[in-house]
């Protein structure tokens, strides 16, 4: 190092020399210093001070209220329109104004009171020295030579036969305990429906068929015990109540199906809810065009032609349930679907 | 017994003693000392990143909370709370402890929702910090593993928001759970079984939530810290990348130090992305789970959609046509592509752009001066058809709505879409280089003859001219930084007058040439002479 | 007349003679033009029902409304108009209610759908109008009463049947979605409580039909509990961004937080 050394005990050191100094030491060169107000005391330096002043009171002062707001501001459910809807939105506020009042007031002192600086660091040009990396790369061959792999093959295959299956065990207990497989029950083929079993509502009662409007359409699901709830997700179930020109279109092309031949009862069919592209629930019925609309990617399916796609990024139509109806009276499935209901995979055929 | 000796009590030798003691035990002194003077560059587009960041501490903060009241477990309930609507209904555990949060815990609905709107924040950050970290050139040599860092932070916070927003076990986020199943169903050979094993059996199960609970407030988040750190660390020990200019080369950094301004700065910002997330959380409701009911398989709503940052992927499934392959009793079903494959290149296609680029360009050197974005312009330009094509499938993901409140046809939009997205990508390149070179020939143009001054005059045989101020008596050649576009950037104009109320100080006389010094207007004694 | 000779008399018998054959002339005219009225009015068959004795009076206003707004689509008897306007036999006063009370009838133009707008007719009018479809042809009717369930269950009640059966077209927040080609649910923002049991009883355009077999007067009314519920309960959290989900909520993010933040990056730091 030239030139003059610094004596950081020298009494005539000022603290601004000491902290240029060891900015210096550390590669960075203060090369611009200068207070926004040389002269202190003026009336534009108290201005900025009582504006960064005011900041802070109106984040405590907003923090308060915010505290106030929080403990005594009603806030259990009542329906309509009442205090207590502004509960969330009050303390928002208040909060939103501390924050911004300690922001405004930290940026107002840092760009308007703070010294204005300029510094230049040094970056480091290149790799470390020529020196450095030679030593590291000497240290680091040295590990090789020292282990002598090279001289003992022997050890070389005992390390590596010995820790490959190591590997392993790190992997498979999680691997192998998240493992299930798909098939086994094969979950993916079977739903809730079965030979004699009764579609229901959401409520469990079974449905005649006089239960159903002509034009509507029914959400429906297996009559087991939990065949309501997400357990069957896959078996919620549309059934429609055709017109008669429409059902007999839809007969037509049921029957002409070698997969929903006689699937449907009279002027009713029903339809597998599942959307097969993503599983959604395909249930928007345009009761005039026929068409089933699923509000997830809009794949569109025509209902009086075996719930084939027409738009949209499905490929394959809806699953028919074929039903009929059993003694009582009711509503009950043939069988249970004939192809797998919901989106694709890789073995489905 | 002596006389009772009173110590007296130093309380200014205080920090001093300490300190002392801190760096006798941890040797700390220098390089407390030099991370506090190291040099942050001082331009409103490198505070961009910190959007996320700040974003990231308030989500660990108000995340905190909401783990002490949820529970994930899947379990069926019947609820009888304070919601009036949904007494009697049947749901989860998980939903019943969302809707005790929103509605009986005093706070709990506003911290849900800065929770919430944080994490949207948080994405949004990210995205246009890597836009400017793209558009400016700063992921170059030596930065492509910070970069390579920030493409894997972007996926991890998609993953962690989407495994985030399905922990209510809602109507609409159960249906986006409901396609993600569908999506991994979709994936070849392992599909089934990668599904199977996720979800613990056939969809939903009973375990999904609770996994994506350990996944949402353990696995990731250590992830992240993680790899934030390694994004801070690698920043503060390359130096932050800076503007060309004067004194500024690429071998420096021109700036302040970070203590005191730049950290007063940060921590100012800090408390302004809170206040935003604040008043966001209490001013906009954010995901009424009260209103979308708990998740069953048999209900859907109308204008169901995933989280903007998720909601791209949406549209790109609405685009994608109906193709499936079916081949040798196997299928591969359209989900397949728009959801697998397109997420799977926009990993890795940003992840290895600098190298591809530097090959490209044939460009190893080390860069620590940004390019303007008008002096790369094919660069800028791919960029653009990148915004273009993800703005199309992000405007899809929405296109019911769109379709809906707009009246178009919603098959119309999905058309709409399609094109848009083969034809609007390439007119945005052609528009974004033309409109480059078209910069960069206004900066030469301004080097060469100066800058416009706007005073018209009038030659003696009739033409109209503009006087232009030439900006140096040599010829200037390009250098990389803004060229001064009006007369007021080169000082030749009157001060601004400053000040919001009143003016803090008179505006200068006229101007002469040269233009009055800055120093002499703000002496203090004018300034006292004239209040 | 016939007492008259062949031979002219003077001038005054002439005047006489002249004006009293016009009288003549004219009381013959009007007993022909009074015979010949007499006989159609006796024989001839009644006019289009204008004062068919069959329709009650409420129905006989209707029809009047009904000639002079409906039959270039419906058809006279309302037997409906090929390419224009379906039949309205059978589909009952609700359907009629409906469509009248919300301004969708008189239909403005062919579209996609008839969509809401200011109506023609008060409720007095499209009641009537209702009466006479209800008389002309049957069909559903809305019933008396108090539409809403007010019992402290019929909400929540209501508010599963929503789910399962409407908020699939109408959203979750029965703000209304897009439906295939042009076609939309419609918010419910407007609809009245008559309204609202007229759709489901009659199922208008795409609507499915939700007749009284298939939901019941009790579940239609608790379901109106709910619709009506979700108008009246205000947003908890603050603004609700029209309650459409997460389209609106990203939108915010970037005009409101991102701008915000954008700008005070602005404000803190300098500019090149």
């Amino acid at each position: 190092m030239t030139g003059t050394r610094f004596d950081v005990d020298d009494p005539a050191v000022t603290r601004f020399e000491l902290v240029r100094e060891g900015a210096r030491r550390d590669g960075v060169e203060i090369v611009h210093y200068e207070p926004r107000f040389p002269i202190p005391g003026t009336k534009a330096e108290r201005r900025v001070e009582r504006t960064v002043a005011m900041m802070f009171l109106l984040a405590g002062g907003a923090a308060t209220a915010f505290l106030v707001a929080y403990i005594w501001w009603p806030y259990q459910y009542e329906a309509g329109a009442n205090l207590t809807k502004l509960y969330t939105p009050v303390l928002g506020l208040t909060l939103a104004l501390t924050l911004a009042g300690i922001s405004f007031g930290v940026i107002i002192w840092a760009k308007r009171l703070l010294p204005h600086e300029v510094a230049v660091e040094k970056r480091h040009v290149g790799g470390s020295p020529a020196d450095e990396r030679k030593l590291t790369a000497a240290s680091l061959v040295n590990i090789v030579d020292e282990t002598d792999v090279a001289r003992r093959p022997l050890l070389k295959f005992a390390v590596v036969a010995g820790l490959l299956p190591v590997g392993a065990v790190a992997v498979v207990p999680l691997v192998g305990g998240l493992l299930k497989n798909p098939h086994n029950p094969d979950a993916l083929l079977h739903t809730g429906f079965a030979p004699g079993v009764r579609l229901v509502r959401k409520d469990m009662s079974p449905i005649r068929p006089e239960d159903v409007s002509v034009g509507g359409v029914e959400t429906v699901f297996p009559g087991i015990p939990g065949g309501t709830t997400n357990e069957y997700a896959d078996s919620p179930t549309l059934l429609f109540h055709l017109r008669d020109e429409d059902a007999a279109a839809a007969a037509r092309s049921a029957n002409a199906d070698p997969v929903n031949k006689d699937s449907m009862y009279l002027n009713f069919v029903a339809y597998s809810k599942i959307c097969t592209h993503a599983g959604c629930p395909a249930s928007l019925y345009e009761q005039q065009t026929h068409k089933l609309l699923c509000p997830c990617h809009q794949s569109q399916f025509k209902v009086t032609e075996n719930a084939r796609p027409v738009f949209g990024p499905a490929t394959r139509p809806l699953p028919m349930l074929p039903i009929t109806v059993d003694a009582d009276g009711f509503f009950a499935a043939k069988s249970d679907y004939k192809v797998p209901i919901g989106p694709g995979f890789w073995e489905r055929s | 017994m002596s006389a009772k000796r009173r110590r007296k009590f130093d309380l200014k030798a205080v920090p001093g003693s300490v300190a002392g003691r801190l760096d006798d035990d941890l040797h700390i002194a220098s390089p407390l000392r030099k991370i506090m003077n190291k040099v942050f560059p001082d331009h409103w587009s490198f505070l961009l990143g910190e959007i996320a960041l700040w974003s990231f501490v308030i989500l660990l903060l108000t995340g905190t909370f909401l783990t002490f009241f949820f529970d994930p477990s899947m379990e069926e309930v019947v609820y009888n709370g304070s919601y009036v609507p949904l007494r009697g209904v049947t749901m989860s555990r998980a939903f019943e402890s969302s809707l005790e949060i929103s509605f009986d815990v005093r706070g709990g609905l506003f911290i849900r929702q800065m929770h919430h709107w944080s994490a949207l924040i948080f994405m949004a950050g990210i995205i246009v910090h890597m836009f400017r970290t793209f558009f400016t050139g700063a992921f170059r040599r030596p930065r492509e593993l910070n970069w390579i860092i920030g493409v894997m932070l972007f996926w991890l916070g998609f993953t962690e928001g989407f495994a985030g927003y399905s922990l209510p076990d809602d109507a609409l986020s159960g249906t986006g759970l409901r396609i993600a199943n569908a999506i991994v169903m979709s994936v070849p050979v392992i599909g089934s079984w990668a599904a199977s094993s996720l979800f613990g059996g056939e969809f939903p199960g009973t375990v999904i939530v609770p996994r994506l609970y350990i996944l949402h407030v353990l696995l990731v988040p250590a992830i992240l810290v993680a790899l934030i750190t390694a994004h801070l660390v690698l920043l503060l020990l390359q130096k932050h990348t800076q503007w060309p200019g004067p004194g500024r080369t690429n071998h420096n950094v021109v700036g302040e130090r970070m203590v005191p301004r730049y950290a007063a700065k940060m921590g100012g910002f800090f408390m302004m992305v809170f206040a935003v997330t604040a008043l966001m959380g209490g001013l906009f409701q954010i995901n009424p789970i009260w209103l979308f009911g708990p998740y069953e398989a048999s209900v859907v709503s109308a204008a169901s959609q995933p989280d903007w940052y998720v909601m791209f992927l949406d549209g790109s499934t609405r685009l994608f046509p109906a193709w499936e392959i079916r081949a040798f009793g196997y299928t591969v079903p359209p989900l397949f592509w728009p959801t697998v494959m397109l997420p799977g290149i926009l990993t890795v296609l940003p992840a290895l752009y600098p190298y591809i680029e530097a090959r490209f360009v044939k460009d190893k050197s080390v860069h620590h001066l940004l390019q303007r974005p008008r002096d790369v312009p094919t660069r800028t330009a791919l960029g653009a058809m990148a915004i273009a094509f993800y703005v199309v499938l992000l405007l899809s993901g929405g296109n019911d709505v769109i379709a809906d409140k707009f009246d178009i046809s919603l098959n119309a939009t999905t058309w709409m879409g399609r094109i848009g997205l083969l034809l609007l990508p390439p007119l945005a390149f052609w528009a974004v280089y033309r409109i480059c070179l078209g910069l960069q020939q206004h900066d030469r143009e301004v080097l060469a003859h100066g800058v416009e001054t706007g005073i018209i005059r009038r030659l003696p045989d009739g033409r109209f001219v503009e006087i232009h101020q030439p900006l140096s008596a040599k010829e200037l050649e390009y250098a990389g930084w803004a060229v001064p576009k009006k007369m007021n950037r080169l000082g030749a104009l009157v001060p601004t007058v400053r000040g919001f109320f009143f003016p803090l100080e008179k505006p200068a006389p006229t101007p002469v040439s040269p233009a009055p010094q800055r120093q002499a207007i703000e002496s203090a004694e004018e300034i006292e002479s004239r209040h | 007349m016939s007492s008259e000779g062949p031979e002219r008399r003077g001038p005054a018998p002439r005047r006489r003679s002249r004006l009293r054959r016009r009288v003549g002339a004219a009381g013959r005219l009007l007993a022909a033009l009074a015979l010949a009225g007499g006989l159609y009015a006796g024989f001839a068959p009644g006019a289009a029902a204008e004062d068919d004795p069959q329709l009650s009076p409420a129905a006989q206003d209707g029809k009047r409304l009904f000639d002079t707004s409906c039959i270039s689509c419906h058809g006279r008897n309302a037997q409906g108009v090929e390419g224009r306007g379906p039949s309205l036999i059978g589909v009952g006063s609700a359907a009629v209610e409906f469509q009248v009370t919300s301004g969708r009838m008189p239909l403005a133009a062919q579209g996609a759908q008839a969509e809401r707008k200011p109506p023609v007719f008060n409720n007095e009018q499209a009641q009537q109008i209702g009466q006479f479809i209800q008389e002309l042809g049957g069909g559903p009717q809305i019933p008396d009463g108090d539409l809403r369930a007010r019992d402290e269950d019929a909400i929540a009640r209501g508010g599963e049947l929503f789910r399962v059966n409407c908020a699939s077209c109408h959203a979750f927040s029965s703000g209304g979605g897009a439906l295939s080609s042009g076609k939309s649910a419609p918010a419910m923002r407007e609809a009245t409580e008559r309204q609202i049991y007229a759709a489901m009883l009659t199922g208008p355009q795409s609507m499915p039909v939700f007749g009284d077999n298939q939901l019941t007067p009790e579940e239609k009314r608790d379901i109106i509990a709910y619709v009506q519920d979700l108008k009246e309960d205000k947003d908890p959290g603050g603004y609700g961004l029209g309650r459409y989900g997460p389209v609106t909520e990203g939108l915010a993010v970037f005009l409101v937080g991102m701008v915000a933040l954008v700008l005070t990056t602005l404000w803190i730091a300098g500019k090149s």
